[in-house]
C-alpha cells in the first residue's frame, strides 16, 4: 500500500504533481526533497523525483530512484506507472508494458494509466491487447464518441473489419438525430466506416453506404475519389465516368483521374480503334485550359510515329516558346522508346535551324516571341538531351550551353546545367568550381546553395560544403550548422556527407554518418506517438490509419536503404579486417621503414591537427550550448564521439550491423542488394538457415544476379569445408532447399562456364574474378590481368570504379592500382578519381 | 507533374524539397501534425514520368504546400493558413505554385468552411510576392517587422475566399441538380474547435515536444 503522508506533506505532495505536469523541474524536486527529508523512504515522492529527474536528463540516476521508489512501495500504482514512464522513456515498450499493467492492476479505475497503456501498444503494435484497453476505455466513458472510434480502430487494425463497423455503427445509433453538416468529427467518422467496408471487400454495400453519407460530406474530394472508385470495381461504366469527370474538372492534373475515365469509357491505349477517342478525349481537357497541362502530355505516351510526331511538335513549341526550363524533365520518360528520343530530338534541332534563320532576318526576333520558340529555351533544352544518360553527348552539351553562356555569363540555371555536364564528364573537381559560381550569382537561392554543397560532397571537400550549407542553417544550434542539419533531419546532406567520408577512407565518420540516418528514422518512428491520442481527438481517423500503415513500412525508404547498404558493409569489412578501426590508416606493418616514418609523422600531425580542432569546436558549442539549452525545452548532451571512433571499436560488428540490416531485409525483400549483403553478414555469423533464406530471394528475384552466382558458390564452399558435417534439420533443410550448385559440383569450371557465359558484362565478370580468386589466391595474377583489360569496355565511371575496389579487396600491388588507374584515366580522361 | 492531396509516405520528400528550397525548416513531427490535423488541405506536385529505380522508389515530389487552418483564431473568423509553400527551381514555370494553392484553398473552403486564407511572404521575394498577389489575388494585409528569424520583414498577406465559396455551391448545384432541396450552407462553427486546450505560445524546435506544443509553432521559430 502507499504510505500515508501527514497533511503538510501530502499537500506538497499534490503540489509536486502539479510543478512536474507543469514542467517546473526545479520547484518540484524541491518538494520532493522536502518530503523526502521527513519521510526519507516514501516510495511515491521518490517515484515523482525520479520522474522529474529523467525529464531533466539524467536518465541513469532516475531509474536507479526509480528502482529504489518501488522496493519501498512495492504495492504503490504511482510506483509502477512511473517505472514503466522510465522504461517507456528509454523505448524499451515491452518492459513499459509490463509495468503499467502491474500499475493498472493496483488502480483499476486509473484513466491516466490505461490511456498510457493503450498507446503504448497501438505504438508496438500490440492489437489484442489494444483492443482490450480500448474496450476498458469506452466502457468507463462511453458517452464519449472518441472512445466507440478508438476501440473500432483498434479492430479495424486487428483485420476485424466486421466488428470495427459494429461498433461505428452502435455508436450512430445512439445519436438522436444526425448531426448538422458542420460536424467535422461526424463528417469524418461516417467516412472511415465507409472505408472499413469497402476494406472488407464488400464493394457494393461500400457504396450503397457512400450514397447516404456523400452529399452532407465535408470531403468533397474524398467522397467522389470513393464513389467512382466503386462504380468502376463493380462495372457501372456509365455512372463512373460521370464522376470521374467530376473530378476532373476539379482537378484536371492528376493522372489517376484521367486512367479512372479511360477505363470508364473503355478506352484501351493499346488498342488502335481507341487512339482516336483518346485523342479526341485528350483535346477536350487540352482546349478547356491552356494551362492544362497533363491533357496536353499524357498523349505524348500513347500516340506513335507521325500522330506522335505532331502532337510532340504541338507540345514542344508551347514549352519553349514559352520558355519553361523544366520542358526536357517533361519529356525525357519518353526516351525510353527510342523512336520517341529521336523524333524529339529531331524536332528541337528543327527549331534550332529555324532560331537561325529567323535570327539572320533583318529583324531578329527577339526572345521570349509568341511566334516561336525561343534560341534560349531551344539551346537549353538541347544542352539537357545530351547530357541526359539516354542521349547524352556531353560534348555537344557542353556546346549548347556555353553558347547560352555566351548570352547571359550570370545566368544561374545556365551556370548550373554546366557544372552538372562536367560532374557527368567525371570531373567533380571542375563541377563543384563551376556550380560554385552558379552560387554566386544567386546568394539568395537556397536551391543553388545546396546543388553547391551537394557537388562539393561529391568532390571530397566535406568542410566546404558544410561552410556553404552555413549560409542557411541556424549556427547557433548545439553542434552549429552540423547539428541543424541533424535536428532538421537533413538526411540528403548526411548520407552525401558519410558517402563522401567512405570514399576518402575516414571510416569512423562515415559510419557516424549513417548512424544519423538510422537514428533519424527511429525518431521519426517515435513521432507517431503523440497521434495516437491527438488524432482522436481531432477525429480524422484516415489520416491517422494512412500514418499507422505508413510507418509500418518506414524503413523501405531508399534513404534507409542506402545508409544501411553502406553501413552493413562497412561492419562486414571491420569484422573482416579488426584493423580498420584504425580509421583506414595504412597498415604500418606492410610499409617499408623509410615510408613507415613518413607515415607516422604524418598520422601523428593529423592527430595532433584534429585534436585542436576538436577541443576548439567543443568550446564554442558549449560556449553556445548553455545559451541554447533551455529555449529548445531539452537538453542535448555534448556528442562524446563526434568522430565514429568508438562506433568502429564495436566488438561484435556483424552485431552492430543488424540495426541496418534486419529492416532492409524485413521492409526491402526486394532489394536483390539487401539479399545479397545479408548473405554475407549471416554466413559469418554462421547462421546458415538465414544465410541461404537471402540466397534463395535474391535468386528469385534475378538468378542471373552475379551476386547470386558468387553466393551460390560461396556457400557450397562453405558447406564443403565444415570440419564437421551438419546434421539434424539444418542438414535436412539445407540440403532440401540449396541444390544449386549442386553438392558434388567442381565449383571452379562452373566459375568457368559462368565467365565465358557473360563475356560482355563487367559486372558479371567482376564476380568470377573475384570467385576465381577466393577458390584459388594463385590466380591473382590472372584476375588482375583480366580485369585490367575490362576497363576499356567499361559503360561508366561508376562500373571502371567498382573495379578499382575489387583490387584493393585482393590487396593488389601499388603498382597493379597504378596501371589499372592509368587504364581507366585513358578510357575517362576527365574523371577526377582516376587522376594520380 | 500530378497534383494530389500529400499523404504521410509523402513527408519524407516533402521535407527534402522544403530544406532543399527555403531557409525555414521542420522536422517530420511538424509534418505529420498538418497531415493528421488537416489532411484535405496540404498538397504535393509529383513528376511521375521518372520511372523508379527500386521497387520502394518513392514518389519525386516537385513542390508543395503545407496548409493549415489557423488553430485560435484571434478575429474569431475561421480561416486558412499557408505554412510553406515551394516549387524546385528546375520546375518552376509550369505553374505548379498557382496549381497547389488553388486545390488547398478550395478545401479550406470545402472542408473546413474557411472564410479567408493567410500567408506570410518574405519581403525580398519578388517572385513569391508576384505568385501571390497578380496571380492568386491576395492582397498585402500589413507589413510585419522582423518576422524572420534573419530580421527580415514579412509581408503578411491574406485572400477572401467568398468568390470561391460561391463559385463551389454553384458546382455543388449542378453536380447534384436532384436533391438539391435544404441544403445547409452555413458555415463551419467550432466543429475544430474542440481542440483548443493547448496554450498558445511560440515555441522553440524541438523533436521531443508533443504535438500540442508544436500548435503555435510558425515560420519564424524554425529559421
Amino acid at each position: 500500500m502507499p504510505q500515508p503522508l501527514p497533511s503538510k506533506e501530502a499537500s506538497l505532495f499534490r503540489q509536486l504533481v502539479k510543478n512536474y505536469e507543469a514542467k517546473q523541474y526545479k520547484k518540484g524536486v524541491k518538494a520532493a526533497d522536502q518530503i523526502l527529508k521527513k519521510i526519507p523512504n516514501h516510495g511515491d515522492t521518490q517515484a515523482m523525483k525520479a520522474l522529474i529527474l529523467n525529464s531533466q536528463g539524467h536518465g541513469e540516476e532516475a531509474f536507479a530512484l526509480g528502482k529504489v521508489a518501488l522496493k519501498n512501495d512495492m504495492k504503490s500504482n504511482i510506483c509502477w506507472h512511473v517505472y514503466g514512464l522510465l522504461w517507456r522513456s528509454l523505448k524499451n515498450y515491452e518492459e513499459a508494458i509490463k509495468a503499467y499493467k502491474m500499475a493498472l492492476r493496483l488502480a483499476p479505475e486509473s484513466q491516466n494509466i490505461l490511456r498510457d497503456l493503450a498507446h503504448l501498444q497501438a505504438q508496438i503494435r500490440d492489437y489484442e491487447g489494444y483492443i482490450e484497453s480500448r474496450q476498458k476505455m469506452l466502457s468507463d466513458r462511453s458517452q464519449l464518441r472518441q472512445n466507440w472510434t478508438g476501440l473500432a480502430i483498434a479492430y479495424h487494425l486487428n483485420g476485424n473489419y466486421k466488428e470495427a463497423e459494429r461498433i461505428l455503427t452502435t455508436y450512430e445509433d445512439t445519436l438522436g438525430q444526425t448531426p448538422p453538416k458542420t460536424d467535422l468529427e461526424h463528417s469524418e467518422a461516417v467516412l472511415y466506416k465507409n472505408t472499413i467496408i469497402a476494406e472488407s471487400g464488400d464493394v457494393e454495400r461500400a457504396l450503397t453506404h457512400l450514397d447516404t453519407i456523400i452529399k452532407n460530406n465535408l470531403d468533397r474530394t474524398a467522397v467522389l475519389e470513393l464513389k467512382a472508385k466503386y462504380l468502376l470495381q463493380l462495372e457501372r461504366h456509365d455512372e463512373a465516368a460521370k464522376v470521374y469527370t467530376t473530378l476532373l474538372d476539379r482537378n484536371s492534373e492528376y493522372r489517376p483521374y484521367f486512367d479512372g475515365l479511360e477505363k470508364a469509357l473503355k478506352l484501351d491505349r493499346s488498342d488502335s480503334t481507341s487512339i482516336d477517342k483518346l485523342t479526341k478525349l485528350y483535346k477536350t481537357y487540352a482546349d478547356r485550359n491552356k494551362r492544362n497541362d497533363a491533357a496536353r502530355r499524357i498523349p505524348l505516351d500513347f500516340l506513335k510515329g507521325d500522330a506522335f510526331k505532331t502532337a510532340a511538335d504541338e507540345y514542344l513549341r508551347q514549352k519553349l516558346t514559352k520558355g519553361v526550363p523544366s520542358t526536357h524533365a517533361n519529356v525525357k520518360a519518353l526516351y525510353a522508346d527510342p523512336e520517341k528520343k529521336a523524333i524529339i530530338e529531331q524536332l528541337v534541332l528543327g527549331y534550332a535551324s529555324e532560331e537561325k534563320s529567323a535570327n539572320g532576318s533583318v529583324d531578329g526576333k527577339p526572345n521570349g516571341d509568341a511566334s516561336g520558340p525561343s534560341e534560349k529555351s531551344v539551346l537549353l533544352f538541347l544542352a539537357k538531351h545530351y547530357d541526359y544518360a539516354l542521349s547524352r553527348n556531353l560534348d555537344k552539351a557542353l556546346e549548347y550551353v556555353d553558347r547560352l553562356l555566351e548570352m547571359e555569363p550570370k545566368n544561374v540555371d545556365y551556370n548550373q546545367l554546366k557544372a552538372r555536364i562536367w560532374k557527368h564528364y567525371g570531373n567533380t573537381e571542375k563541377a563543384a568550381d563551376l556550380i560554385n559560381f552558379a552560387r554566386e550569382y544567386d546568394l539568395k537561392d537556397r536551391y543553388i546553395n545546396t546543388k553547391c554543397a551537394k557537388y562539393q560532397l561529391r568532390n571530397n571537400e566535406n568542410e566546404k560544403a558544410l561552410e556553404t550549407m552555413s549560409k542557411f542553417t541556424r549556427n547557433e544550434t548545439v553542434g552549429g550548422p552540423l547539428g541543424d542539419l541533424h535536428d532538421m533531419q537533413c538526411m540528403w546532406y548526411l548520407l552525401e556527407d558519410g558517402e563522401a567520408y567512405l570514399r576518402q577512407n575516414k571510416l569512423g565518420l562515415a559510419l557516424k554518418r549513417f548512424t544519423a540516418i538510422a537514428d533519424i528514422f527511429e525518431v521519426w518512428q517515435e513521432d507517431q506517438f503523440d497521434f495516437h491520442s491527438f488524432s482522436l481527438r481531432k477525429g480524422q481517423i484516415r489520416a491517422y490509419i494512412a500514418m499507422i500503415r505508413w510507418e509500418d513500412h518506414l524503413r523501405n525508404h531508399p534513404f534507409f536503404t542506402r545508409a544501411a547498404l553502406s553501413a552493413t558493409d562497412l561492419f562486414i569489412k571491420l569484422h573482416d579486417n579488426p584493423d580498420l578501426a584504425k580509421d583506414g590508416k595504412p597498415d604500418l606493418a606492410k610499409l617499408d621503414p623509410s615510408e613507415r616514418k613518413k607515415a607516422m609523422k604524418k598520422i601523428q600531425k593529423e592527430q595532433e591537427h584534429a585534436k585542436k580542432a576538436e577541443a576548439d569546436k567543443r568550446a564554442a558549442a558549449q560556449a553556445k550550448a548553455t545559451a541554447t539549452k533551455n529555449e529548445d525545452g531539452e537538453t542535448k548532451k555534448e556528442d562524446t564521439d563526434p568522430n565514429g571512433e568508438k562506433l568502429l571499436e564495436t566488438k561484435e560488428p556483424l552485431e552492430a550491423a543488424l540495426r541496418f540490416l534486419r529492416p532492409m531485409l524485413e521492409l526491402s525483400p526486394r532489394n536483390i542488394d539487401a539479399q545479397n549483403i545479408g548473405f554475407k553478414v549471416y554466413l559469418r555469423r554462421n547462421k546458415l538457415l538465414l544465410t541461404l533464406k537471402c540466397l534463395n530471394a535474391a535468386r528469385e528475384l534475378d538468378a542471373e544476379d552475379p551476386g547470386v552466382h558468387e553466393n551460390g558458390i560461396l556457400f557450397r564452399r562453405h558447406l564443403n569445408n565444415l570440419k564437421e558435417p551438419l546434421t539434424g534439420p539444418v542438414a535436412e533443410a539445407i540440403k532440401k532447399d540449396f541444390t544449386s550448385p549442386a553438392a558434388d559440383a567442381d565449383l571452379k569450371a562452373l566459375n568457368e562456364e559462368f565467365l565465358k557465359k557473360h563475356p560482355q558484362s563487367p559486372r558479371h565478370l567482376w564476380r568470377g574474378y573475384n570467385v576465381r580468386y577466393i577458390l584459388d589466391p594463385n590466380s591473382k595474377s590472372q584476375n588482375e590481368a583480366d580485369l585490367q583489360k575490362l576497363v576499356a569496355s567499361s559503360s561508366s565511371i561508376a562500373e571502371a570504379v567498382a573495379g578499382l575496389e575489387l583490387l584493393s579487396e585482393w590487396k593488389s600491388e601499388a603498382k597493379v592500382i597504378d596501371a589499372y588507374r592509368e587504364a581507366a584515366a585513358k578510357k575517362w580522361p576527365q574523371a577526377t578519381v582516376f587522376q594520380k | 507533374m500530378d497534383i494530389r492531396a500529400l499523404k504521410p509516405e509523402d513527408i519524407p520528400h516533402v521535407q527534402l524539397a522544403n530544406i532543399t528550397n527555403l531557409p525555414e525548416n521542420y522536422f517530420c513531427k511538424y509534418y505529420l501534425y498538418h497531415a493528421m490535423s488537416w489532411p484535405q488541405l496540404s498538397y504535393v506536385a509529383v513528376d511521375v514520368s521518372r520511372p523508379s529505380k527500386t521497387p520502394y522508389g518513392p514518389p519525386k515530389i516537385v513542390g508543395y504546400v503545407l496548409a493549415k487552418m489557423e488553430e485560435d483564431p484571434s478575429d474569431g473568423i475561421p480561416h486558412g493558413h499557408i505554412t510553406s509553400l515551394s516549387v524546385m527551381r528546375t520546375h518552376r514555370r509550369l505553374g505548379l505554385a498557382d496549381k497547389l494553392m488553388r486545390q488547398s484553398q478550395r478545401a479550406m473552403a470545402e472542408t473546413f468552411a474557411a472564410q479567408y486564407v493567410s500567408l506570410h511572404v518574405r519581403v525580398s521575394n519578388q517572385a513569391a510576392l508576384h505568385l501571390y498577389r497578380d496571380t492568386l489575388g491576395f492582397k498585402v494585409d500589413k507589413i510585419e517587422e522582423k518576422y524572420y528569424a534573419d530580421g527580415e520583414n514579412a509581408y503578411s498577406m491574406r485572400m477572401d475566399l467568398a468568390d470561391l465559396k460561391a463559385e463551389l455551391r454553384l458546382q455543388d448545384d449542378s453536380d447534384e441538380e436532384e436533391e438539391s432541396v435544404g441544403k445547409d450552407e452555413g458555415d463551419a462553427v467550432g466543429s475544430e474547435g474542440a481542440e483548443k486546450k493547448e496554450k498558445k505560445r511560440l515555441v522553440r524546435v524541438g523533436r521531443q515536444l508533443g504535438v500540442g506544443d508544436l500548435v503555435e509553432r510558425n515560420e519564424t521559430a524554425a529559421a
